[in-house]
């Protein structure tokens, strides 16, 4: 179980770090979506409610703090934002780091439940669209068009 | 289908009814508490008090009883969520449904999560049955939350570009994933922090 945790933190503390802006956010989203949806990755059996709670509550905490960190950041740099229902004013300013990234790992984990009992990507997608929302990381979340390839790149390390 | 009574509508005597409504009551107690993959036939057979062949007259393994369980929990949920949103019209309103569910939460320090949300993330990838029977659930679930923002969209507070149905899938991971974060915590404020995140940005959206 330890395992899963030390491998999602590793490779989250490696892609994050990367993260400077709203397209490699993206590009952050698209991988970990890909990681959730692929039957027992480590960031599945990561996810599960079972093993000891210490040893979760521990790793979602980690987790949590590198998402705040990378928001932080984004937030710092005036990140543009979404453009989508923008009257020009963008609300960067406003973003709570912490609390943002309680609502982006709450949104992976209840949306990779949704989409897994659906059996379909869409339900974590518009999950991570509406935690993303301030940072413009919002994917056309539509089924036929869910392999396409990133512009920045794969992010694999 | 495998749960011969409530399913191909073989008719109960109404004691058989209530043996079976006694195993049911327990599994859900059982499997709530303890999680569906550490309870055994036996703790069930313990906890309710019934013979195994009664169990087996019933059920005819652990996969017939897990469907039974999310048959008897989808509907207690549905029943309190259709009563809790089905007439809610207002961002206000959307609060209150969501300080009831905090409020239920916390009595219990979050421990347990959501009956419905922990069978989901159980029993998706072993039964194929179980996971259709909670997909429609959620689906059911979700369509209650986009009722409510379609009737705020009718009212004005939400743009008419506002994508409902997206919102109300984002709003119930939200939901889902917040039980989750605070089952582990073993304290609802990841919970109500993730909830009220997703309503602040559904409410920011009718003054853009």
């Amino acid at each position: 179980m330890r395992t899963h945790f030390a491998e999602v933190l590793a490779r989250e503390s490696a892609c994050l770090a990367g993260v400077t802006d709203g397209a490699k956010l993206a590009g952050w989203r698209r991988r970990v979506v890909e990681e959730l949806m692929t039957p027992l990755s480590p960031y599945v059996l990561a996810m599960r409610q079972t093993g000891d709670v210490p040893d979760r509550a521990d790793f979602l905490d980690r987790w949590r703090e590198l998402i705040a960190e990378t928001v932080d950041r984004l937030a710092q740099s005036g990140t543009t934002g979404d453009t989508r229902f923008s009257s020009g004013q963008t609300r960067r300013a406003d973003v709570d780091a912490q609390k943002t990234a309680v609502l982006i790992l709450a949104a992976l984990h209840g949306g990779s439940t949704l989409s897994q009992i659906a059996e379909d990507p869409w339900p974590l997608n518009a999950a991570l669209d509406l935690a993303l929302a301030p940072f413009a990381a919002t994917e056309d979340n539509c089924p036929a068009r869910a392999g396409t390839s990133s512009p920045i790149g794969n992010m694999n390390p | 289908m495998t749960t011969a009574d409530s399913r191909d509508g073989r008719r109960l005597t109404a004691r058989g009814a209530k043996t079976r409504a006694k195993i049911v009551a327990a599994a859900t107690e059982l499997m709530y508490i303890q999680g569906v993959g550490a309870t055994t036939l036996d703790d069930v057979l313990a906890a309710s008090g019934v013979s195994k062949s009664q169990l087996y007259h019933h059920f005819d393994g652990k996969d017939a009883l897990v469907r039974a369980v999310v048959d008897h929990v989808g509907e207690r949920i549905m029943e309190r969520e259709r009563e809790a949103l089905g007439h809610v019209s207002t961002i206000r309103g959307l609060r209150r449904w969501r300080d009831a569910l905090v409020q239920n939460n916390a009595l219990r320090h979050g421990a347990y999560g959501c009956a419905l949300g922990s069978l989901a993330s159980e029993v998706s990838d072993h039964d194929a049955l179980a996971r259709q029977a909670l997909s429609q659930l959620f689906t059911e679930w979700q369509g209650l939350l986009a009722g409510v923002l379609r009737r705020l969209q009718d009212g004005g507070a939400l743009p008419p570009e506002a994508s409902i149905d997206q919102l109300a899938t984002g709003l119930m991971a939200a939901l889902q994933g917040g039980y989750m974060l605070a089952q582990t915590a073993r304290d609802v404020t990841p919970m109500a922090t993730s909830i009220d995140m997703a309503l602040a940005y559904i409410e920011s959206l009718s003054d853009r």
